[in-house]
């Protein structure tokens, strides 16, 4: 339980070593450089300090990374190695980073590259679409045998068009026939909205006709700019989209041949985003002409080394000092391997200010505790713990993936313990299997048979729980230096607590729980209304003050949920075992048995660890949590090289 | 004398009654629960679909309420031997016991869906703005999970108590 102790860094260097000191820095990789911008708009400091004003240099680094960026992301689907389940970073060594990032001549002439390819393809997309459309609108045509140019003749005059398909097409031919009768009509095609008909008239009836074709709906299609039937001009342009499929392939090919230059564009995408770090890290800092000063926050640790380094190497002056009274630090928890799995579930919730006793060790066990509780199956408890085992070997992961991972291992540990002394293995399999000749007894008793023992035993791991929250709000008072404060509020609590707890159990324990009770509720309404000056209303205040105990009744009680939860996964684990035995133990039963079992099972256990996460989870943020923390801090977020894809071997970049 | 209507205070009958009660409100509540969530998810995921994985976290919570009503008539059937054992033939107030038993689960199963589902919806607009703070947005439908929580808890503990 340790938040870790900051020292500040206040620095003042040459401008001209500015580059440098800022890559010192960030191979030091442990000052959380603060953001002292601010300073330069307050009156006392206008003009003797400036602000660093973000360049050209910034944005236009930032459009590089995301060019680069685009560019890996088109070539990932054409990567045809083989890809791991979890992508890894690679690890570099120094030369290796320094040949491919002086290799950028190559790497922008591969983005340009696939710049091009892809504007290509986009243009040969839509190229293809208007292409298919045109076939879509020439299709009805199709079994029309003239020429789609032909227009007229000497005489007559060829009209193409549709009229709506709701009308009777005969009325159509009648009402031409017998109104304009030197004419001819003829119906192409039809689909459920339009006909498609071709007209033919002798020229000098134009109006006659057209006056019989309006009151039909008729609009007219114009072929303008195609020659040929409508079947070759089909033809014609499905061996266009061909033409372009085929040269898709070539491109395709092209951008593939590209990619195995993926891996030395990430180098360089790392590069880059290395280059911008140190860029955008000025912003925090304040310039005069000659010098720029920073000020930012370390592990007290690295205090010598960091002094060492840029002492000797830059004309500089730096003071380091201990965080004054009621400086916030930013926070860094330092927690033994085992602990640390739980700090995620911490961070979730707020992480500690810098001035608080930092609460994972004291969680974790209960933690621990609880979610195995809630699951409670030894099988579920192997599998989970096997699972995440096998991941936590194969793979090096970071961050809170890592930590969540860990935290299931151990989470799968408790709930095999748990699951052993309740005697659940995948529910009740050994006897549903054998139709109850055998079975896994209990270590201990199974909660099924009695309940009433188990939810007892929740509520007194809750109350030993809260107890032990009550206890760091004491702890608090008495770091703060107010003991009487810690003696009345958490002593004389526990006192009154613990005697009603006793007077419950009854016989001798009872009788001293008694008169515990009763002393410590006179202790407590003697001091709980301290703060008050009327004698009367201390006294009113403090008799009030006992009515805490029920908000501690309904916090205790709270935790039969360990008991329900448990329960509920012993219950559904029998459900599936009962319908995966319910055909018998023929052939085909047993490959029902099987399926059942497998995505029972699974499903079970998901739906069981996801809440007991939740609830496990929520024990500790509202019913331990609220009693003494505060929370709040900032994360520490030292100034240090970070990257996505590669790791360079001892990390320093000249 | 028997008449048709005599099965209504069959003792089976009305723990049968009680257990699908409880399966039926139960599953109800989870199911309007879980759809009304997932409407709320589908539209963050339609703007980022990296946050399938959060979204369907938060869906899944109201869901468990139907799994309690399972549960508890689950535990009455199998109370009842028609589950796993021979079926006992209960008296009328047995069988009244045993539906009494399951209407916590049954009412404020549906209940306690619904409106965690409500949480949990207004928890996706959480995770639209600030995918890192799902836990309290998870935290926020959890404390409405307490309370059907407590009514399985109630439920069980009647139906175990009940002699038969």
């Amino acid at each position: 339980m340790a938040i870790v102790k900051m020292n500040k860094l206040s620095f003042i260097g040459l401008s001209d070593d500015k580059d440098l000191i800022i890559r010192e820095l960030m191979n030091l990789g442990v000052v959380d450089i603060t953001d002292i911008s601010h300073i330069a708009d307050e009156d006392e400091w206008k003009g003797m300090v400036k602000k660093f004003k973000g360049g050209d240099e910034l944005l236009q680094i930032e459009s590089d990374i995301q060019k680069i960026k685009s560019a890996i992301d088109y070539l990932q689907p054409y990567d045809k190695r083989k890809k791991t389940l979890f992508k890894m970073k690679r690890s570099l060594e120094y030369d290796e980073y320094t040949s491919a990032v002086n290799e950028s001549a190559l790497i922008w002439d591969v983005v340009h590259k696939i710049d091009e390819y892809e504007s290509q393809l986009s243009l040969m997309r839509s190229e293809e679409n208007k292409l298919s459309n045109q076939i879509a609108a020439l299709n009805p045509w199709k079994p029309l045998l003239i020429p789609l140019e032909l227009a007229s003749t000497e005489t007559t005059v060829i009209t193409a068009g549709v009229v709506p398909a709701s009308l009777d097409s005969k009325s159509l031919v009648d009402d031409l026939s017998s109104n304009v009768p030197e004419s001819h009509i003829d119906i192409i095609n039809s689909d459920k909205d339009q006909l498609y008909v071709l007209v033919i008239y002798y020229k000098k009836l134009e109006e006659e006709v057209q006056n019989v074709l309006k009151r039909h709906g008729f609009s007219k299609i114009s072929f303008k700019g195609m020659s040929g039937t409508a079947e070759d001009i089909i033809k014609k342009l499905e061996s266009q989209i061909l033409s372009i499929s085929k040269k898709r392939v070539e491109i395709k090919n092209s951008i593939e041949a590209l990619a195995d230059k993926k891996d030395i564009l990430e180098v360089y995408y790392d590069h880059l985003t290395i280059e911008r770090d140190r860029l955008a890290i000025v912003d925090r800092m304040l310039k005069t002409d000659r010098v720029f000063i920073l000020e930012g926050w370390f592990p007290a640790e690295y205090g010598d080394k960091i002094e060492k380094t840029l002492k000797s190497k830059f004309d500089c002056i730096m003071e380091i000092r201990k965080p004054e009274e009621d400086e916030e630090t930013p926070v860094l928890l330092d927690n033994p391997r085992l602990v640390q799995p739980f700090e995620a579930i911490t961070e979730m919730y707020s992480l500690p200010n810098s001035k608080e006793v930092d609460p994972n060790t004291l969680m974790a066990p209960f933690y621990f505790i609880f979610f195995g509780m809630m699951v409670s199956d030894a099988g579920y408890g192997l599998l989970m713990s096997i699972i995440t085992g096998i991941l936590l070997i194969k793979y090096k992961f970071e961050g809170l993936l890592d930590k969540l991972l860990r935290l299931l291992f151990l989470g799968g540990i408790s709930t095999f313990i748990w699951g052993a002394l309740f005697g659940g293995w995948f529910g009740d399999i050994v006897s549903a299997v054998t139709s109850g000749r055998y079975s896994i007894p209990p270590l201990w008793f199974n909660p099924m048979n009695n309940p009433m023992k188990l939810l007892i035993c929740s509520l007194i791991l809750g109350a030993i729980h809260l107890f032990v929250a009550m206890g760091i709000q004491g702890y608090k008072k008495i770091k703060e230096g107010k003991i009487l404060d810690a003696i009345f509020d958490t002593g004389f609590w526990y006192i009154f607590l613990i005697g009603l707890g006793l007077l419950l159990l009854g016989g001798t324990a009872g009788t001293i729980g008694k008169y515990m009770a009763i002393t410590g509720a006179v202790l407590l309404v003697l001091t709980q209304g301290r703060s008050e000056k009327n004698i009367i209303k201390k006294f009113t205040k403090g008799v009030l003050s006992l009515y805490d105990a029920v908000g501690f009744m309904s916090d205790v009680l709270s935790y039969s949920r360990l008991l329900a939860l448990g329960l509920a996964t012993g219950v559904i684990a029998s459900v599936i075992n009962a319908m995966g035995t319910l055909i018998g133990f023929n052939p085909l039963g047993i490959i029902v048995l099987i399926i059942v079992f497998i995505v029972g099972h699974v499903f079970n256990l998901v739906i069981n660890a996801l809440g007991a996460y939740v609830h496990a989870s929520r024990l500790q943020y509202v019913e331990f949590f609220g009693k003494f923390f505060e929370g709040g801090g900032k994360a520490y977020k030292p100034f240090k090289v970070n990257t996505k894809y590669i790791n360079i071997n001892n990390g320093r970049i000249q | 004398m028997t008449h048709w209507y005599d099965f209504l205070i069959s003792g089976n009958f009305l723990a049968l009654l009680g257990a699908a009660l409880a399966v039926i409100f139960a599953g109800l509540g989870s199911a309007k629960g879980v759809g009304l969530v997932g409407e709320a998810a589908a539209g963050v995921v339609t703007e980022d679909p990296g946050k399938f994985g959060q979204a369907l976290l938060l869906q899944a919570l109201p869901g468990t309420q139907g799994i309690y009503g399972l549960l508890t008539a689950f535990v009455i059937l199998n109370k009842i031997g028609i589950v796993g054992g021979t079926p006992v033939e209960l008296t009328s107030l047995q069988g009244a016991l045993l539906f009494a038993a399951a209407m916590p689960i049954a009412i404020v199963g549906y209940f306690s869906a619904i409106a965690q589902a409500r949480a949990a919806a207004a928890g996706v607009g959480i995770i639209a703005k600030r995918p890192q703070e799902l836990a309290k947005a998870i935290t926020f439908a959890a404390m409405v999970e307490t309370y059907a929580v407590l009514a399985l808890l109630g439920s069980i503990l009647m139906v175990f108590g009940i002699k038969l």
